[in-house]
């Protein structure tokens, strides 16, 4: 067996080609490479080599996009590090990249992934272990299974299936996928970071400006680490600022979980507390960990509610481009999540994660900045259609 | 049990003395031996001549304090030890029990009047302690009752602020300070002295110089106050050193432009931390102290003990130790340590009783250290102790040696790892141990629940030779980095209710600034009132501001406050505008004889000039009548971000590509029999990463593992590989299979569906076909004729060498 594995190595070691002009033959095997992750047919491959010879080079691309390894390869791995706190592609499969997968398929209009009562399942003729709120088996058993997800997933509503009132449904912020990992233990902060940086594509550094008023940073965040207020005041203070009054939309979501038989919350739950379910330690709403270590600074803001509000409308994360139509302030997470998604932010952000993933690198000169920018318009004039972002950044990188 | 400690009480009391002093500048003899502490004259009227006697009388009738001049020959003879009564009425005026503070006993020695102590400061703590522990019961105001009186009104002026860069600085008055000062005041000095103002590193010397000179009055900087009027170590003649330092430090300041102040600003009067009422710090349980450490003195090596209970255990500090404007001791490294016979006054007093009390306010630096790191500590070294308070991580451990420990009072009682309750900020922290409880341990007012194996415990084996240590062992190796802002050690169990006084009472010297806004609204003596204090080194805390007028007259019209912001020294401050949101409208006809809040929030304010020259005010966008619309300024976009360098325009298929590709290439499931398997035996050493110059031998490795799975799949099926080698016949022996026609079954459905056909970026496929050939030559050469086997194997490898190619692996 050794011999037959050095043969290998060694075919392997002298096939590399080496640069060279793409007919629409090449073009149509890397749009599909790029698109489904594996390599076209011959009928598929000549199909769309006659659509790019025609002028057709988007139609080709959505040829390409009708295997079903774009859903099961490329979309799966695309959404996978957006649902764990590591950025891992290694998890399980779940209901966040599900949701995520039957959206870019079906078409929705993509700022609905931070509020729509939107839920993708596993179709019911799989036979697959009923969607349950406190374990991930229905999802794990897809993956198990290798299923087709072009067709074997359902669109449903959050509100349906998992119980959560529809006006607490946010996108895949509340997804159990989610919640289990940006909800879990910690003060909620995390599911705004996190969602910052997957679907605005900022981490807090980028937007830090501590001239926003700090008037809504809770007593739990200490102004003097280690006894040194120039800290806060220099770092700390520059993302409270802005993250605590927006991420204060979270107010009433919680990952409930048995810390000491089940650590990593795998048959935990999301809750949240509907009016009139009051929090035995807060006596309202607003779930405990929002309260916690007050003695940090007891000066600081105490949480009465979820309303929330986007200080970053002013200083220099207006350049974050919001929407004027929309009124920078709100109540829960349904309406932080439309504030976020109708950001200017967000539309680059899809795109450039999409260039980034069909083209291999992300934008690196004059050009492929201007084809980002002619991306977001033209996702921004279509309705937010994430599929159209894929074929045209792989059509822009098929080689010449 | 109570007389047992005053009867230890009036022992160590009555130990030594120094010297007191007269207006008329009769000093002291120092260096003189206490009285022997007996009195022989008529005994005390009342208790509370006793209490006076025995907390106040004896600690000030010593030859080297008070008691060589106000016993007969200087007035007011409130130390005369002929009669008791006679003294205790002469001391009666000089006192304030309400607040002993206040007392001119203390105004008298905290202004230098015959200090008998290195530091004023000290000794105005000691006598106030003194006096408290007389008043006892009698004490325990709060804040709430201070009296508020109008401030001095200035007008906000255009002032100075320190530039950021300290060029200025290294011109002017560094070269002064580096040549005379940085034998002590560096922090390479052989014994560093804090603050490093003359330090190597001249960013290091500007931020610690600052606090020491004073922008708007040269004279009053403390680096010249120093030479000029306490003759601190001059270099030649304290008066020309004084002038040749101010002269520096006019020429820094005249370098400096004034901040002008935005006419357009709504403003209210300015006013100054010194201007400030001074919130009574009181309301703190102190009946049972034997250990008292505020750290007020801000500079020298000592950190005096001012419970007043002799010998003060003061600490000697040593090492990398920083003193805090805001009252406290900030150990980098180094420790804190008082001797082991002023120490044993702990012993002693504490096994009197069999329980006592931990109390501190700390600051932890980091939760990285452990050791356990020691935040203090009565030890001998890492393996003898009487106590520590000691940090672990996020944890707090107390060590105790009771009869149910072993010398080292371990094991060591500690907060739950889980709970992370220790954090890197202020806390308030108190241990405490009686044989009935054992250890508890409370943090910021709170009992953690912990259960104590010490319980029914004892103390009677603690020794008496150990030393009382801060910030380190003794053998200064279980260093802890972080600030102490108070330490008080109590001989009782302090009960619940005491430490949760304790905690409300706070740290640190607190203000009430009064910013007059009577002029806005034609209502004499309207202010806005903020509780405002030294936060730390580097900042201020404004909080909790309300609106009263102290003639308690009411609102003719409503009062609208909208967008309060804090300006210092002639402007905004940039950071920590917590009240810039504020929307309050106070109805009209509202009396403001008591406090309307304006906000339960708190916020800092950055440290300027230091707390003696830092001016405040008040701005608003809309006060009664006047407006200012607050317009912020439109963010200019970034230009374009530089071009990088070119990326490759090809790259490596990831993992899930892999499978899903070497699906798709054989025909194979990616859930057939040991393909799943092997899949995710490799997943993780398959490239996660499509960039090409990624690339690692263990990839390949991997991914010819999962192409040898694939191919044995694809022909260990007979169906499947009847379907992808039509016509190709698995029973015949290698030797005779692999003929032209054999070879071109296998090798034929191998290049198309691997390859493609006539793609230009894969690989020829005549090179291909080629090195198979060749493979296939090498893999049929049987000695002893190939069995049955080797067809199938011959046509796996053959499968896995293109698979586990570049053909595949590259998109």
């Amino acid at each position: 067996m050794t011999r037959l594995l050095v043969a290998a190595l060694l075919i392997g070691g002298v096939t590399i080609s080496g640069p060279l002009q793409a007919g629409s033959q090449e073009q149509a095997k890397r749009l599909h490479d790029r698109l489904a992750g594996v390599p076209p047919t011959p009928a598929t491959l000549a199909t769309m080599a006659t659509a790019i010879d025609g002028g057709d080079a988007i139609g080709a691309a959505y040829t390409a996009m009708e295997s079903e390894h774009f859903y099961n390869v490329t979309l799966k791995l695309f959404a996978a590090p957006w649902t764990n706190r590591d950025q891992s592609v290694f998890v399980p499969f779940n209901d966040y990249i599900a949701t995520v997968i039957g959206m870019i398929r079906d078409d929705i209009d993509f700022r609905q992934v931070l509020q729509g009562d939107i839920l993708y399942t596993g179709d019911g003729s799989l036979g697959l272990p009923a969607y349950s709120v406190s374990n991930n088996a229905h999802y794990e058993a897809m993956e198990a299974a290798d299923v087709n997800l072009k067709t074997g997933l359902v669109q449903s509503t959050q509100s349906s299936v998992t119980g959560l009132p529809a006006e607490a449904t946010a996108g895949v912020m509340t997804t159990r996928g989610a919640a289990k990992s940006f909800f879990i233990a910690g003060t909620n902060r995390a599911m705004f970071r996190f969602t910052l940086m997957n679907h605005m594509c900022r981490d807090l550094e980028q937007v830090h400006d501590t001239s926003r008023m700090p008037d809504r940073i809770r007593q739990d965040v200490t102004r003097s680490p280690g006894g040194d207020s120039r800290v806060f005041m220099n770092n700390c203070v520059g993302c409270h600022n802005g993250m605590d009054p927006l991420a204060q939309a979270f107010a009433y979501y919680n990952y409930e979980y048995d810390a000491d038989a089940d650590p990593t919350g795998e048959n935990g739950r999301l809750i949240y507390n509907s009016s009139g379910q009051l929090d035995p330690d807060t006596g309202s709403r607003v779930v405990k960990k929002y309260r916690i270590n007050a003695n940090n600074f007891i000066y600081g803001y105490v949480t009465e509610n979820d309303d929330w509000d986007n200080y970053w409308r002013e200083g220099t994360n207006a350049l974050l481009g919001w929407d004027n139509s929309l009124p920078g302030s709100g109540r829960g997470a349904k309406t932080m999540g439309q504030e976020l998604a109708h950001s200017e932010a967000f539309a680059q952000c899809q795109v450039e994660k999409v260039f980034e993933n069909v083209c291999l690198r992300p934008p690196v000169d004059g050009a492929d900045r201007a084809q980002v920018t002619s991306m977001v318009n033209s996702f921004k004039a279509s309705g937010y259609k994430m599929k159209q972002v894929f074929a045209e950044s792989a059509v822009y990188c098929m080689g010449e | 049990m109570k007389n047992v400690l005053i009867a230890l009480l009036a022992s160590v009391a009555l130990l030594n003395g120094c010297g007191g002093g007269s207006d008329t500048e009769t000093l002291p003899p120092s260096n003189q031996q206490p009285t022997d502490g007996n009195y022989n004259g008529p005994a005390p009227a009342t208790t509370d001549v006793q209490r006076f006697k025995l907390n106040l009388w004896d600690n000030l009738e010593a030859v080297n304090r008070c008691g060589a001049c106000h016993n007969t020959d200087q007035a007011p003879y409130f130390v005369r030890d002929d009669d008791i009564n006679l003294a205790y009425t002469e001391t009666n005026p000089l006192v304030d029990l309400e607040r002993p503070g206040d007392s001119r006993l203390v105004v008298k020695v905290g202004g230098g009047h015959n200090c008998w102590l290195d530091s004023d400061t000290a000794c105005a703590e000691t006598m106030t302690q003194w006096i408290s522990n007389w008043a006892g019961g009698t004490l325990g105001g709060d804040g709430n009752e201070v009296e508020l009186t109008d401030p001095v009104i200035r007008e906000p002026g255009a002032s100075k602020s320190f530039p950021l860069e300290p060029d200025n600085y290294i011109n002017t008055i560094y070269p002064i300070v580096r040549e005379y000062c940085a034998q002590c005041h560096s922090d390479d000095a052989a014994i560093p002295q804090s603050p490093y103002f003359a330090s190597a590193d001249t960013s290091t010397a500007y931020e610690a110089a600052k606090s020491k000179i004073d922008l708007d009055t040269p004279s009053r900087s403390r680096l010249v106050v120093r030479l000029r009027s306490e003759f601190h170590n001059c270099w030649s003649n304290c008066s020309s050193d004084a002038d040749e330092m101010e002269t520096a430090i006019q020429a820094f300041s005249d370098a400096i432009d004034l901040t002008e102040i935005d006419p357009e600003l709504v403003l209210s009067k300015a006013v100054r931390l010194t201007d400030g009422v001074v919130a009574s710090s009181g309301g703190r349980f102190e009946e049972n102290l034997v250990a008292l450490y505020q750290f007020k003195t801000g500079e020298g090596n000592t950190a005096y003990d001012t419970s007043g209970l002799e010998p003060a255990a003061n600490l000697t500090i040593s090492g990398d130790v920083e003193w805090l404007g805001s009252w406290g001791l900030m150990i980098n490294s180094g420790k804190a340590q008082a001797s082991t016979a002023s120490s044993r006054k702990l012993h002693s007093l504490i096994t009197a009783t069999g329980e006592y009390s931990i109390e501190g306010w700390f600051a932890p630096a980091n939760v990285t250290q452990e050791g356990p790191a020691r935040i203090v500590s009565y030890s001998a070294g890492t393996t003898d102790r009487n106590f520590t308070l000691g940090q672990t991580l996020y944890n707090y451990d107390f060590l105790n040696r009771s009869s149910t420990t072993d010398r080292n009072g371990e094991p060591a009682l500690s907060t739950p790892d889980a709970d992370e309750i220790l954090q890197a900020t202020l806390q308030h922290v108190v241990v405490t141990f009686d044989p009935v409880n054992g250890r508890q341990i409370y943090v910021n007012g709170e009992l953690i629940p912990l259960t104590d194996i010490e319980a029914g415990g004892t103390i009677g084996s603690w020794d008496d030779s150990y030393a009382l240590v801060l910030g380190n062992e003794v053998s200064s190796d279980r260093q802890w980095s972080g600030s102490v802002r108070l330490l008080a050690i109590h001989n009782r169990l302090l009960t619940p209710e005491q430490i949760k006084q304790n905690f409300d009472a706070g740290v640190g010297e607190k203000f009430f600034l009064l910013f007059s806004v009577g002029d806005l609204i034609n209502l004499p003596r309207t202010y806005v009132v903020f509780e405002v204090s030294q936060f730390d080194n580097y900042s201020y805390l404004f909080a909790e501001p309300y609106l009263i007028n102290l003639d308690g007259a009411a609102l003719t019209d409503s009062l609208p406050i909208e967008g309060m912001r804090l300006g210092i020294n002639g402007k905004e401050a940039n950071v920590g505008q917590a009240y810039g949101n504020l929307d309050v409208t106070v109805d009209a006809g509202t009396s403001l004889a008591e406090a309307r809040v304006l906000s339960s929030l708190g916020t800092l304010v950055g440290l300027e000039k230091g707390p003696e020259s830092d001016e405040f005010f008040l701005t608003f966008e809309r006060f009664a009548g006047h407006e200012n619309v607050y317009v912020e300024p439109i963010p200019v976009p970034p230009g374009p971000p530089a071009d990088q360098d070119p990326q490759p325009d090809i790259g490596m298929r990831n993992f899930a590509e892999i499978n899903a590709s070497m699906s798709v290439m054989t025909g194979v499931a990616t859930t057939a029999d040991g393909v799943q398997e092997t899949y995710l035996t490799v997943q993780q050493q398959l490239p996660s990463v499509i960039n090409i110059e990624t690339f690692l031998s263990s990839h390949q490795m991997a991914v010819t593992q999962l192409a040898i799975k694939y191919c044995d799949a694809l022909v260990e099926d007979s169906s499947l590989r009847t379907a992808y080698f039509p016509g190709f016949d698995f029973s015949v022996s290698a030797n005779a299979a692999f003929d032209a026609t054999g070879r071109s079954q296998i090798i034929d459905p191998l290049v198309e569906n691997m390859l493609g056909a006539g793609l230009a970026t894969q690989p020829d496929a005549a090179d291909v076909e080629s090195e198979l050939n060749d493979l296939i030559d090498r893999l049929t050469v049987c000695a002893d004729g190939c069995d049955a086997n080797r067809t199938r194997t011959v046509v796996k490898a053959s499968c896995a060498a293109v698979l586990g190619s570049a053909a595949m692996l590259f998109q």
